[in-house]
């Protein structure tokens, strides 16, 4: 490697070291019996070691916090703080000492530095110290630019810039899936149920410190990760409180429409926004990560134009006996509907009443009580064949 | 530089998916670059070596060694100047960057954009600086999409100027390349170099040992199943002799002294058994003055003839024969009064063969409690068979007898030294002065010397020669040999001082011959003549919590886990025959109640022992929950140490992450009070040493306040302040303060040079 024309010697030094939370200094314990050949010594040095939590040497786990040895890993979420220290390496007064410490990220470059005044002088073997902090928002290449300048004694200005590259990865993987809990009998609460499966992906430990789902305005949420048990809540997760290295662990949260969506449950169709997933962790020595998933989209499930839903209905009949049931028809299409009501009988059920008659029309979004009576001939369950018989046919007007 | 390159393409093959990225533009720079770009981009990339260093992280954690994760720390970086000297690079540059635009538009949509802002950015900086007018067209193909592959080739120009930053910057630069290229290597760094190094002869003395061994082979397997059967007449005669050896003993007489004694002084006849015949030195082995009870031993005599043997004693069909004389009784001490027994009580070795009271006579109270151990069944019916076939031969399969021998004959060195001779010169080298394996006693009480003065290296050593002398030296392994209870002491120290040198595949080597130190040779039993009377295992119950905690270090924390699991259930059967008033092996007990109330107290803390190993064998395997529960099983046992290990599981949860219940943990130690620093809520926690407060002053930006208080801390009490862990952070903030770091890392090897033994790891004044 050749060395190209000269490199002027700058005054000044700049050393950036991230400041990744400290570690624990573990030692290696090794110990002997009084009788064996070293006696107490052993031991002994184990005292003698500072390292060493005194009175329980064997314990491995010290409490000598240490420096960090590398520059680790870097998530999203977390934030990324870092030393920045300008020394004067010279043997003269150096001035109007400008350090400027911006991160570029692939979509935008932000200025971290805590001031952005110059500093007047700086003597020999002093230092300009900053600290920066920084919640990293991105995946991908971050480069923090450090920019330095100042100007001699001999009226000379000088400007260097360091760069330093790091790559910020993704720490968790969020899967999420809904459930709809409306079965025939459920119209009236409209709840959907969101299972939400999280997965460390991390090389380390992770306390979950929160986990939950800010419910768009439409809904209400139930968390359903811990337990009551004898007046308590336990999490479902027992005391593990924290998700091992590809763990993955599975949240449930149970959405209700609020009153005044599930007066119009109907209405819910389609792409409806759910809310969002708030994760909060900790990780070594309290270092903390925050992450919010984007809105969660729950594709309700599709009703069709015009949406039966039961009221009420007996527990159980008598056979032969005609009972009383109550459906709602709901208009969920965008447009007026005419509608007219056919009964089919089957062999097991019978209608009283008339069939063909006319409803009348139904507005969209708005929705129709209809009492009917039915009567059936024959012992045992009989709910699958019910309302294929019902038939409701919208017409256009 | 060529060291690096090689290192750094073994990285680059190492890196992540996640540099995909950054490789194909490595790939894009002509060939002639690629070797400096593929340098320079592993030094800016910070995030590059995530993966790898990750790993590092878990193993040197577990290893404890500085080594793998010395110079990472420091963020580095490319030094751009704007200096008009660099248009002729710059002209190279944008050739070169030409290559690289095109596939990196292509990569990522946002590349140009952000460029375009950094351009601007740009600009207006160095129109600030104004050092140049060409600034700012340069600027801009700086800023091009892989201004990294300039920046790199210019950092190399930085570097080979040897500017101020080169001392510190080309060596953080070098090292994580190298290591992550090797991290084994790191693992056991300089020391194991140096022992792999003297490894070399190895191959020279094994031909040596088979040859020597291939003549005598034969005869052994022959003898071998004689082995614990023949007796020899005692000699007493050599007790004069080597009285005229022996060193004003400055150790106390005690019982066990004389018990090494009888060994030695009834094989003088035998010295092949026990020592090496080609040893020329003259060695003093004093027996180990702890291995005893208190009560003074009036049998004493004290040293062992060791140099006084002839080669031509060297009768290889006795070094299989385990040949001793009844005399060795005085082994066998020595609480109760009538410590001289007749010989014809010694023949009734075995439990259940012999009569309690006989077996109680000629065992001491001490060493039946710290000996006991429950054998396997296969172990069990050997030690049976030799103890009724009295007059005729017990047939043990080779492969059940233990045939340590040293696999390695020295690791002495001092890297201190090696250091000072490479940055302060031959003179100030010279004052370094450390004691080796040869300038102390050639005994246990120089053995120690060597292990109190933190000499560890060479006490390895000396424990090699001992063992030498007991016939178990280099090249000996996988010999028929037989086995005292010191010279398994000897091994113990050995392999303990290589567990805390961190030098583990060493100790995993020469460990392999003791497998899971149960075979019968290793018990009092299989030895009926030397120690009559004697039960229990020769090995030392410190040196199986080693050898199952050696796993851990080496990576297989299940198999240490497994280990202390076996060695857990002997401690649990043992305790269980105590409560149920059996001895401990489960045999009838002739044991007063105080004797069996000291037994289960023994074991009880053997086994909380044994917790404590698990509980830190979790610990490494980081699982916390079972770890934590380790601990608070390990209170149980020693409930005197709650409030440490409570504010050690409040560290575990800290650690994890978990503040909440790691401040309950705590509370009861320090009080929980929070700062103002952002930096550091949790730490205030731990803010007990100094060292931490320092710490923490780095965080809060007070870099210089952080040195003075290190410094004067280590200027205060050099003595427990010269650790590896405060001279870590103290060169690491060296580091951080200025580019001159080198000087002030030399005087602290000054401090250390006139402190510290040879087992300093001098990894942490990251020098090298």
């Amino acid at each position: 490697m050749e060395v190209n024309p000269p490199k002027q010697e700058h005054l000044l030094a700049l050393k950036v070291m991230r400041l990744t939370k400290p570690t624990l200094f573990t030692n290696i314990p090794v110990t002997c019996e009084e009788k064996d050949l070293p006696g107490d010594l052993f031991n002994q040095l184990m005292r003698d070691d500072p390292s060493t939590v005194h009175g329980a040497e064997i314990l491995m786990l010290g409490e000598m916090l240490t420096l960090p040895q590398n520059f680790g890993n870097i998530f999203l979420g977390e934030t990324f703080s870092s030393y920045i220290s300008v020394h004067n390496d010279s043997n003269q007064v150096v001035k109007d000492i400008l350090v400027k410490a911006d991160l570029q990220t692939s979509s935008q470059r932000l200025n971290l530095s805590a001031s952005n005044a110059a500093v007047a002088e700086l003597k020999p073997d002093c230092c300009i110290d900053d600290v920066i902090h920084h919640e990293v928002k991105e995946i991908g290449t971050h480069i923090l630019v450090c920019a330095v300048s100042y100007t001699t004694q001999g009226g000379e200005k000088m400007y260097f810039r360091k760069f330093f590259k790091f790559q910020v990865l993704k720490p968790l993987d969020v899967k999420t899936k809904f459930y709809n809990a409306e079965s025939d009998l459920s119209s009236v609460t409209d709840e959907v149920f969101l299972e939400a499966q999280i997965q460390n992906i991390t090389t380390s430990p992770m306390f979950m410190e929160k986990v939950s789902l800010e419910p768009s305005i439409m809904y209400n949420v139930t968390e359903l990760n811990s337990v009551n048990q004898a007046g308590e809540c336990v999490s479902t997760f027992g005391s593990r409180a924290y998700l091992q290295p590809m763990d993955t662990r599975q949240y449930l949260y149970c959405l209700k429409p609020k009153k005044e969506f599930a007066e119009k449950a109907g209405i819910i169709k389609g792409v409806t926004v759910i809310g969002k997933l708030d994760i909060v962790w900790k990780t070594n020595l309290g270092e903390r990560g925050r992450l919010q998933t984007s809105q969660l989209q729950r594709m309700a499930p599709g009703y069709g134009d015009v949406r039966l839903s039961l009221e009420a209905i007996p527990d159980t009949v008598n056979l032969e006996e005609p009972f009383h049931i109550t459906c709602k028809i709901t208009n969920c299409s965008e447009r007026t509907m005419d509608l007219v009501l056919e009964m089919c009988n089957t062999n097991s059920i019978h209608w009283c009443g008339i069939s063909g008659r006319q409803l009348g029309k139904l507005h969209p979004s708005s929705s129709l009580c209809l009492a009917l009576t039915l009567l059936s001939s024959v012992q045992g369950l009989q709910v699958c064949s019910l309302f294929n018989d019902f038939k409701c046919i919208g017409a256009n007007l | 530089m060529e060291n690096a390159k090689d290192s750094d393409h073994s990285m680059t093959k190492e890196s992540p998916p996640a540099q995909a990225g950054a490789e194909s533009i490595t790939k894009q720079a002509p060939p002639e670059e690629q070797g400096q770009l593929l340098y320079h981009e592993e030094t800016i990339d910070l995030g590059g070596d995530e993966f790898g260093s990750e790993e590092n992280e878990t193993v040197s954690e577990d290893s404890n060694n500085f080594a793998d994760k010395l110079n990472e720390h420091m963020m580095e970086s490319v030094l751009i100047s704007d200096s008009p000297n660099n248009s002729e690079d710059d002209v190279g540059d944008l050739g070169c960057l030409q290559e690289v635009v095109e596939p990196i538009e292509g990569n990522t949509d946002h590349r140009l954009d952000s460029n375009t802002t950094e351009k601007e950015e740009m600009d207006v900086l160095s129109n600030n600086s104004e050092t140049d007018g060409d600034d700012t067209p340069r600027d801009v193909s700086d800023m091009t999409p892989d201004s990294r592959a300039s920046l790199k080739e210019d950092s190399t120009r930085e570097e080979v100027e040897g500017t101020s930053t080169l001392g510190n910057a080309g060596a953080e630069e070098l090292m994580p390349g190298g290591e992550s290229a090797d991290p084994e290597e790191q693992g056991s760094d300089l020391s194991s170099s140096q022992s792999s190094s003297r490894d070399e002869p190895v191959p020279v003395c094994t031909i040596f040992s088979q040859s020597n061994s291939a003549p005598s082979q034969p005869h052994l397997f022959l003898h071998d199943g004689f082995e614990s059967q023949m007796v020899k007449s005692p000699s007493f005669s050599s007790a004069s002799e080597t009285s005229a050896k022996t060193p004003p003993q400055v150790v106390q007489p005690s019982p066990s002294l004389s018990k090494f004694f009888g060994d030695t002084i009834n094989t003088n006849s035998l010295a092949s058994d026990f020592f090496d015949s080609f040893t020329t030195s003259t060695f003093i082995s004093v027996s180990n003055p702890n291995a005893g009870s208190s009560v003074p031993e009036k049998l004493s005599s004290l040293t062992a003839p060791l140099g006084e043997e002839s080669p031509d004693s060297a009768d290889p069909s006795y070094s299989a024969g385990m040949a001793r004389s009844e005399s060795g009784v005085s082994s066998a001490s020595l609480e109760i009064p009538e410590s001289p027994k007749p010989f014809s009580q010694i023949q009734t070795v075995f439990a259940g063969s012999d009569d309690p009271f006989a077996t109680a006579l000629s065992m001491s109270e001490m060493d039946r409690r710290n000996d006991a151990w429950i054998p396997s069944q296969g172990t069990r019916g050997v030690l049976i068979s030799v103890a009724t076939q009295q007059g005729s031969t017990v047939f043990v399969d080779k492969e059940n007898l233990t045939m340590p021998g040293l696999k390695f004959d020295n690791i002495q060195g001092d890297a201190v030294k090696d250091l000072m001779l490479c940055f302060l010169g031959e003179k100030a080298a010279a004052k370094r002065q450390v004691l080796n394996a040869s300038s102390v006693e050639q005994s246990f009480l120089g053995l120690k010397q060597l292990i109190s003065c933190r000499n560890w290296r060479a006490a390895v050593d000396l424990c090699g020669r001992l063992l030498t002398a007991h016939g178990q030296g280099y090249g000996k392994s996988g010999l028929p040999t037989s086995h005292t209870a010191d010279s398994l002491q000897l091994w113990f120290v050995r392999l303990a001082l290589l567990v805390k040198l961190g030098l583990f595949q060493n100790a995993e080597v020469e460990f392999e011959p003791f497998r899971n130190l149960d075979q019968p040779d290793l018990y009092y039993e299989y030895y009926p003549h030397v120690y009559p009377g004697r039960r229990g295992s020769m090995v030392p119950f410190s040196m199986r919590i080693l050898h199952a905690e050696l796993q851990q270090y080496l990576g297989n924390p299940q198999e240490s886990l497994d280990r202390l699991h076996r060695v857990k259930t002997v401690c649990s059967k043992i305790l269980a025959n105590l409560e149920q008033g059996l001895a401990e092996d489960g045999g009838p007990s002739s044991v007063t109640p105080e004797s069996r109330q000291a037994s289960i107290q023994l074991w009880r803390s053997r086994l909380g022992r044994v917790l404590y190993s698990m509980a830190n064998c979790l610990l490494l395997m980081k699982d916390y929950v079972l770890a934590v529960d380790a601990y608070r099983a390990v209170i149980r046992y020693y409930p005197e140490q709650e409030p440490q290990l409570l504010s050690g599981i409040g560290r575990i949860l800290l650690q994890i992450g978990d503040i909440k219940t790691a401040e309950k943990h705590v509370f009861s130690q320090y009080g929980w009070e929070q700062t103002a620093g952002s930096a550091c809520l949790c730490m205030s926690v731990l803010l007990q040493a100094n060292n931490n407060a320092a710490v923490c002053l780095l965080y809060l930006g007070k870099l210089k306040d952080s040195l003075r208080q290190l410094e004067a801390m280590v200027q205060q009490d050099p003595k427990h302040y010269l650790h590896e862990s405060v001279l870590f952070n103290l060169t690491t903030m060296y580091e951080l303060e200025s580019s001159r770091s080198m000087q002030k890392k030399q005087s602290l090897l000054e401090a250390v040079a006139g402190k510290e033994g040879d087992s300093f790891n001098t990894q942490c004044l990251k020098l090298a």
